[in-house]
This record gives structure tokens, C-alpha cells and sequence, in this order.
């Protein structure tokens, strides 16, 4: 099985003690202690201004900026990391899952989150602010169901 | 100017035929420019306790965006501590699909599933809905002793002016509303988006030894937030996870 860890710290001196939060989890099938995900989509890609685009679809949307996620199976422990590597602090895009916003990641912002692609309304969209950001992304899953074109 | 910065490294080496090594590191600023976020609700731990089945297991507020600013560059930490495989905690928002049909399944729009050690890092829009509002119109001959009761709270009348009873209203607090008085009439507010609160005279009650009233009048409609964050546990045998919120 393949081994994927991912690990975050938060760090500040906003608060009279120090912060210093760390958690280090290995990407698993759901449900499992012995089997990490081991399939990876990734990409690296400019999103223009004006419209909403699906970054990850759920369905095998042609409209997908990044590769379509054909079929991603649902109820599953697949996670998304997206990065806005925009420099511009006034650059920002705006992320949704199923028409619902989640939030904004600014210029140098990240995000890590489990993505549940339980039917097809489930993509993960983005809109650019304030100019064209450069996003990476990467989503790791248990696999998907291509869909024959 | 607090600074506070986040973090994530994700490392494989047997994942692709080359090794992943990803690391980013992001000093959390306001929206749009380059101070520090500078307020948090620290780092929180809670277990749920649920009574039931596993199929009645209600999901658990974890932020309700009317308690924050929206549109800002607030980040959402969770953590599910469980070292149970099998455990998870599904992560949604209240997510607002405007004029479908829920079903049990689609009533929250659902992020995903953080199974054991899993944790999630992302934006958080905030966006509240909006708060039921409505006034109460102190009318004709009131007199010391008379009671405004609303919200649990009883509130005595000190004399027979209008004003002087609306204003004594207004000073109260109230658990669930806050308030605004303009002469005789005052104005409550919920504290919270709700798209299911109506007041009449049955929740505020009036007790006068004459004709006194207070007249209510529905001035704003509750709408609920869509972007309340909750999660929900897989099981009811106890789980624990921990979260904190870095916001405006």
C-alpha cells in the first residue's frame, strides 16, 4: 500500500501563550488502518476572472478545468489540497462545494479538507478575484469509474 | 501584529514512482492585505455524547457564522482524535439549496468524512443569514406592577409611563434576543439566523391591572445561515475531536 502522510502546523502569538498546534494523519481508505489512498490527481493551473469553474468535478463534467474527476466514488476518505499561490494579497478565489461557498483562500493561502463526491452536484468550484490566480491542486481518493467517452 | 502561520506537508514515497514532497506555509493575514489575523477561539476539545441509535445521531454546531464577520479570511481547524478506523466525523456546512427539496440525506451540504487522526484546514466564509425581528408597541394605561414577559424574563412595570416601561423593556437582557427602544415601542432581534421563530402575544405576554398592552408586530423575517459549520459523529459511543477558529 502506498503511504501518504499529511501533516499541519498552526503556530501564533495572538494569544498570551504561545500556540503551537500540530496533527499528522496517514491518508487511509476509509475505514481502514492498513490500506493507505493511493491514487492522485494534481495540477497546476491559472484561473481567469468572470466566471465559476469546476476545479474537481464529481461527475464527468466536460466544463472541468482540471482533469475531470470522472466517478469518484462516494463515501470515501479522498482529501483535497488546494493553494492559491497568487502573491498579490488582494488576489483571492473563492471556493464552493455543490453551489455552497466554503470560503475564500487569498494569495498564499492553502486548505486541506475531505471531499465526500456523493453525486454529481458535488463538484468543487472556484472563482477568481482581483486577477488571474495561480491554484494547485491535489486530490487523493480510492479510485473512480471512467466513464467511456 | 499577531502572527500566525499555517503549515501543511504532505510526504509519500511510494505513492508516485517519484517521491512527493509538498510543504506550504501560509502567514494568516486579514482579507486582502498583509496584517495578521488577530482573534481565535483557541484550540477546543469535545467529546459527543449521543443517546440513540446510530441512525438518530444528530450532527453538533461547531461555529455559527452570525458569531463572525463574513467574507473575511477566517480558517476552520478540525481534528477527529479517534484512533478507531471505523470512526468518523462527517464535516458539513448548512449549505442553502434554494427552492429543492431536502431529503434526510441533502438537508447539509456535506464536505466530508474525517476518519481517525484525519484532520481538515480550510477558509470559512461566515455568512449569516438573517434575524428574525419585531417590536412591541406599549399602548394604553399601564401601571407599577404591571409585567412584560418574554424569552423567560419577567419585567416589571415601575410606573405608569409608556416610554419609562419600554425603556425599562430595552434594558433587560434577554437570552436569545437583544433590543432597541424609540419612545414606547421596542424593537427585538434574535441573536441568531432562524427562519422558524414567530413571535406573538403568546411568547410575550403582557399582565396589566388595566387596558396596558404591548402589541407585536413582526418587522424582519428570520432566514437561517448557509454556512453554519457542522459535523456529525458515525457513532454514538462517544467521540472526540478537536477544532479552533482563526478569524477577523
Amino acid at each position: 500500500m502506498a503511504t501518504t502522510t499529511a501533516a499541519v502546523t498552526l503556530t501564533s502569538d495572538l494569544l498570551s501563550d504561545e500556540m503551537s498546534v500540530s496533527a499528522t494523519t496517514t491518508c487511509m481508505k476509509a475505514g481502514t488502518t492498513a490500506d493507505g489512498l493511493d491514487m492522485m490527481e494534481y495540477g497546476y493551473i491559472d484561473i481567469v476572472t468572470g466566471d465559476q469553474f469546476d476545479l474537481l468535478g464529481s461527475d464527468d463534467s466536460t466544463g472541468s478545468l482540471g482533469k475531470p474527476v470522472a466517478g469518484i466514488m462516494a463515501n470515501k476518505a479522498n482529501k483535497v489540497y488546494i493553494k492559491n499561490h497568487s502573491t498579490d494579497e488582494t488576489y483571492y478565489v473563492s471556493i464552493m462545494l455543490d453551489a455552497q461557498a466554503i470560503g475564500k483562500l487569498y494569495g498564499g493561502d492553502w486548505m486541506f479538507i475531505p471531499w465526500n463526491a456523493t453525486d454529481d452536484d458535488k463538484d468543487i468550484e472556484i472563482t477568481a478575484s482581483g486577477g488571474t490566480n495561480k491554484i494547485c491542486y491535489a486530490l487523493f481518493h480510492e479510485g473512480k469509474t471512467l466513464v467511456a467517452s | 501584529m499577531a502572527t500566525t502561520t499555517a503549515t501543511i506537508t504532505i510526504n509519500s514515497t511510494d505513492l508516485l514512482s517519484d517521491e512527493l514532497a509538498l510543504t506550504a506555509t501560509s502567514v494568516l493575514t486579514k482579507a486582502a492585505t498583509s496584517t495578521g489575523v488577530e482573534q481565535t477561539t483557541g484550540l477546543a476539545r469535545k467529546t459527543t455524547a449521543v443517546v440513540g441509535s446510530t441512525a438518530l445521531i444528530d450532527s453538533v454546531v461547531l461555529y455559527r457564522a452570525d458569531d463572525y464577520t463574513a467574507d473575511k479570511a477566517n480558517k476552520v481547524y478540525i481534528k477527529n482524535t479517534s484512533s478507531v478506523a471505523a470512526q468518523y466525523f462527517t464535516v458539513y456546512l448548512t449549505g442553502d439549496r434554494g427552492g429543492e427539496t431536502h431529503t434526510p440525506s441533502n438537508a447539509l451540504t456535506e464536505l466530508g468524512r474525517l476518519y481517525a487522526n484525519d484532520w481538515a484546514f480550510f477558509p470559512w466564509n461566515a455568512t449569516a443569514g438573517t434575524k428574525e425581528a419585531f417590536t412591541a408597541t406599549f399602548a394604553n394605561t399601564w401601571a407599577a406592577g404591571d409585567t412584560f414577559t418574554f424569552d423567560g424574563v419577567t419585567v416589571v412595570a415601575g410606573g405608569s409611563g409608556l416610554d419609562e416601561n419600554a425603556a425599562a423593556v430595552d434594558a433587560t437582557h434577554f437570552p436569545n434576543w437583544t433590543t432597541s427602544v424609540a419612545s414606547a415601542v421596542v424593537t427585538f432581534t434574535s441573536r441568531t439566523s432562524r427562519a422558524d421563530l414567530e413571535i406573538d402575544s403568546t411568547e410575550a405576554v403582557v399582565v396589566t391591572a388595566g387596558d396596558g398592552t404591548a402589541a407585536i408586530a413582526t418587522t424582519v423575517e428570520g432566514l437561517k445561515s448557509a454556512s453554519d459549520i457542522y459535523i456529525k459523529p458515525s457513532v454514538e459511543t462517544g467521540m472526540t475531536y478537536e477544532t479552533m477558529l482563526i478569524h477577523e
